[in-house]
């Protein structure tokens, strides 16, 4: 079954969209859509070394382009799922819904995850790992920043 | 595991942000109604069970977003699609207009030449209308699609719209019988489904 948890990515468009950033890196002018176009990519990809480069290319984003912060917090919850690191997923997850409790997506990928969770025994279960600090202070970011940009 | 499903389909939900997809797919899948449903990121996925004429297939339904800094990436979910649904809002003519783009977008990447088109006007609960069901109807017949008018917000058509859309997918087996080869013995074809409730409201062109 293809769900948002392992739908994977073509190697065509990984190869293209890895192909534009890469163009722009090199003159040194990364656009936000190049970047979060190149992490979409990325964080579908197969390859945990795949998502993890996403997830880190999704972070630098989140605290330096304003705009896009609901979009890229929603795919750091996606990558961190695939890569089965489901507690900080959630951690993104919540922090979306405190400011859109409502929103019917984030809802949707919550309750996949919680399911994978249980399925897979992880209820309860401290998944530790150097990232989580780091990932702590993003999401409080997060918060304030969503809040801000919320009319 | 679901061997009593006859088949897995994947539709795909595509057009302007805003014409309500998301609120169609909550609709069907959940019979729910978000009137401050905000705007999907990417894409959005969701399953649903339904029955045709005896028989059970499940729904893979790709709801993906219309806001343009989404586009670049939003066709290679095309992919393998069987059954595609293009919704343009009633009240908007530049959303009708643009149908135009994304059926010659759907026609450059989707995978399935005869994959199944249906064109839904949506938010036909509100008084501003700007396009008639008329020149909805004549659109969706130049581009030989399936059409139907529907309301999120009231269910109006919705629940047809999905089932429309699938019956005529199974009733071409090509889209779909090498998903699960063990299964195209028994098809359950119909050729009049004239129990179907909702005959009176698709326009089966
Ligand atoms: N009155 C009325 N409002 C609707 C209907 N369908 C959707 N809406 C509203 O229209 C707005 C946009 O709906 P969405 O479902 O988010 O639109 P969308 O096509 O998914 O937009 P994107 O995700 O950006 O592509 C929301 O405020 C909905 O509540 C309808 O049938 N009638
Ligand atoms: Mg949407």
């Amino acid at each position: 079954m293809n769900d948002l948890l392992n739908e994977v990515v073509s190697p065509e468009d990984l190869q293209k969209f890895e192909n534009i950033y890469h163009q722009q890196l090199y003159k040194n002018d990364v656009t936000p859509k190049a970047q979060f176009e190149y992490a979409w990519c990325l964080v579908r990809s197969k390859y945990p070394v795949d998502i993890k480069k996403g997830l880190v290319l999704l972070q630098e984003l989140f605290t330096t382009h304003e705009e896009g912060k609901r979009d890229y917090l929603f795919y750091l919850a996606l990558g961190n799922a695939r890569l089965k690191q489901y507690r900080q997923a959630l951690n993104f997850l919540n922090a979306f819904l405190n400011i859109e409790p409502n929103n019917s997506q984030v809802i949707g990928l919550k309750n996949v995850i919680e399911k994978k969770m249980t399925q897979e025994g992880l209820k309860g279960i401290a998944i530790t790992g150097g990232a989580i600090v780091a990932l702590g202070a993003v999401v409080s970011l997060g918060i304030s920043l969503l809040g801000a940009a919320k009319k | 595991m679901d061997s009593d499903i006859l088949t897995t389909l994947k539709i795909l939900i595509i057009g302007e942000s805003g014409v309500g997809k998301s609120s169609l797919l909550l609709r069907f899948t959940e019979d729910n109604f978000d009137p401050e449903q905000t705007l999907t990121i990417g894409v959005d996925f969701k399953t649903k069970r339904l029955n045709i004429n005896g028989d059970t297939v499940k729904l893979a339904i790709w709801d993906t977003a219309g806001q343009e800094r989404f586009r670049t990436l939003t066709p290679s979910y095309y992919r393998d699609a069987q059954g595609a649904i293009l919704v343009y809002d009633v009240c908007n003519r530049m959303t009708f207009v643009k149908l135009e783009n994304w059926l010659s977008e759907l026609e450059m990447y989707s995978t399935k030449s005869n994959i199944i088109k249906m064109i839904i006007g949506n938010k036909i609960d509100r008084e501003e209308r700007e396009v008639s069901r008329d020149e909805g109807v004549i659109f969706a017949r130049k581009h030989q699609t399936l059409f139907v008018e529907t309301s999120a917000k009231t269910k109006d058509g919705v629940q047809c719209a999905f089932e429309e859309l699938v019956e005529k997918i199974i009733q071409t087996p090509d889209l779909w019988d090498s998903y699960s080869p063990q299964n195209n013995v028994h098809v359950g074809l119909k050729d009049h489904p004239e129990d179907s409730s909702c005959s009176g409201y698709c326009d089966l062109l």
